[in-house]
């Protein structure tokens, strides 16, 4: 099927309409666009970007400088990291994985209209067949918010702004499911999380198998996928060999996990593509970017 | 008795040679003794001198061999002594005493097998670390500058790490580990520039 139009329409429209707020999705020939790399990262979780014996730019995430502040070329959005050789085995991945990218670019447009927020991802599909690990979704994209107050603790007992600095990483331990040697049963975690503090990260997940299928929810202790009240609607299709999809969230929120975003304040965010029936580990990743409602940062969702 | 007429005659005048005819024998001395003198020095700083030992040709030479500092794009090679030895005449001998210890360690067979080795790798490591600290990296500055750095040129993370270090008066060392050999199993993190 060339042009698979999968939607999903998350319980969330319906409560759009209940709630009287208007589905006004953007003109996004007229939105900027963002380009971001999504990259193979490995084994490389949040302890491993906090060795300084091991990651050269440790000493600097533990300043909280942001990993974008070196790993992105501010010209071409590209990163420089090693994807080809992490994802080859060389370094960061005892399960080398052939026939896929190490990196995909993909277009990142965001608005908000005072009521929603509206995300919009546009890649150009990859090349290319590595073994199949999610048989139900040839593709799958997460997102993750979390409002300034995600923290994690080096080596020194010192807190850094992680989620600043690092984007979804303050979720990503070396003692996660499909890491190595690690737990099969034990999920993402923030460190010393909590919902009342606001140490945790709010979840948007789209997935494309069995017609589409959505998600709400957050990562604390625990990776929960459940329980936001804030997704309205996720969409997602396949044009040809280009894939859109696009998320409609209350900047309100309003459920358990949700994070309430207002105009004028910017909020930091990650995002991750499971492209070509991957899972676990073995997806794509954005580093840390912010996200302004009406103010400038990394990714402006302007009204 | 004998010794005092030795030193006796050392400290009188010549009454056979001219003034001249000695001049030129000590003058043509000391070059001859300064010339082998300074040979040796430099065939002590040689790569081929410091891999003919086993310990250094089996253990860290390897590693060597797969950095920058042995191949690239332009073909500048840092050899051995480039880092390890100092390039002025005072530190230079000052180093070259200090490494006489390593000829007992040589004898003892301190380090002679690999297990041995890798069981001193650390001590080794921070004795060299310590001393390029003390000396803020001047063996990288003989080649390496901040000031002719051209941050257009480098990669951005480069650009960004080298800004850092110049704010926060960091020299070479601090960062730069186990750029040409393994880094040492035990390492800390402070010791990793974190």
């Amino acid at each position: 099927m060339n042009k698979a139009l999968m939607t999903v329409s998350a319980l969330g429209l319906a409560l759009a309409g209940m709630t009287g707020t208007a589905l006004a999705a953007p003109d996004w020939s007229k939105v900027a666009v963002r380009k971001v790399a999504v990259f193979h990262p490995g084994a490389s979780g949040l302890e491993w970007v906090m060795k300084g014996t091991e990651h050269g730019g440790a000493k600097g995430t533990k300043k909280g400088e942001r990993c974008t502040g070196c790993h992105e070329n501010e010209k071409t959005m590209n990163i420089d990291i090693a994807a080809d050789r992490i994802l080859a085995g060389e370094k960061l991945e005892p399960k080398p994985v052939k026939g896929r990218v190490p990196i995909i670019m993909v277009n990142v447009q965001a608005a908000n209209d005072g009521s929603n927020l509206y995300l919009r991802f546009n890649w150009k599909e990859p090349a290319g067949k590595a073994a199949v690990m999610d048989k139900d979704n040839p593709v799958k994209l997460a997102v993750m918010f979390e409002d300034n107050k995600v923290v994690y603790k080096d080596d020194k007992g010192k807190e850094v702004e992680i989620g600043l600095a690092a984007g979804c990483w303050g979720t990503c331990h070396t003692d996660a499911r499909t890491m190595p040697g690690a737990d099969d049963k034990k999920t993402k975690y923030v460190t010393g999380a909590s919902l009342a503090s606001g140490n945790y990260y709010d979840l948007i997940q789209w997935k494309s198998g069995k017609g589409g299928k959505a998600a709400d929810g957050y990562v604390a202790d625990k990776r929960v996928m459940e329980g936001g009240k804030a997704l309205v609607s996720a969409e997602g299709k396949k044009d040809g060999d280009t894939w859109t999809v696009t998320f409609t969230r209350k900047l309100a929120g309003g459920g358990e996990g949700d994070i309430a975003m207002v105009s004028g304040k910017s909020y930091n965010m990650g995002f991750a593509i499971h492209n070509d029936h991957s899972a676990g580990r073995f997806h794509h990743v954005s580093l840390g970017y912010s996200l302004g409602i009406d103010a400038k940062a990394d990714i402006t969702a302007a009204k | 008795m004998v010794a005092s007429n030795w030193w006796a005659k050392l400290r009188s005048p010549s009454v056979k040679y001219s003034l001249l005819t000695l001049s030129g024998v000590g003058f043509i001395s000391g070059i001859l003794f300064w010339g082998g003198f300074n040979t040796g020095m430099e065939a002590t700083n040689q790569l081929e001198f410091c891999i003919s030992c086993h310990e250094m040709k089996d253990n860290v030479y390897q590693e060597y061999t797969k950095t920058i500092h042995y191949s690239n794009r332009t073909g500048v090679r840092a050899v051995c002594s480039d880092c390890h030895v100092p390039k002025d005449w005072t530190h230079k001998m000052i180093r070259k005493i200090q490494a006489s210890g390593e000829v007992w360690g040589k004898i003892t067979g301190s380090i002679d097998t690999r297990e041995k080795f890798e069981a001193k790798r650390l001590q080794l490591a921070r004795s060299e670390w310590a001393r390029m600290k003390a000396s803020d990296s001047r063996e990288c500055r003989n080649c390496h500058s901040f000031d002719g750095m051209d941050e257009e040129k480098q990669i951005n993370r480069a650009a960004k790490q080298h800004a850092n270090a110049r704010r926060d008066n960091m020299t070479c060392i601090d960062c730069h580990k186990g750029i040409a050999h393994n880094k040492p199993e035990g390492m800390t993190e402070d010791e990793a520039g974190g």
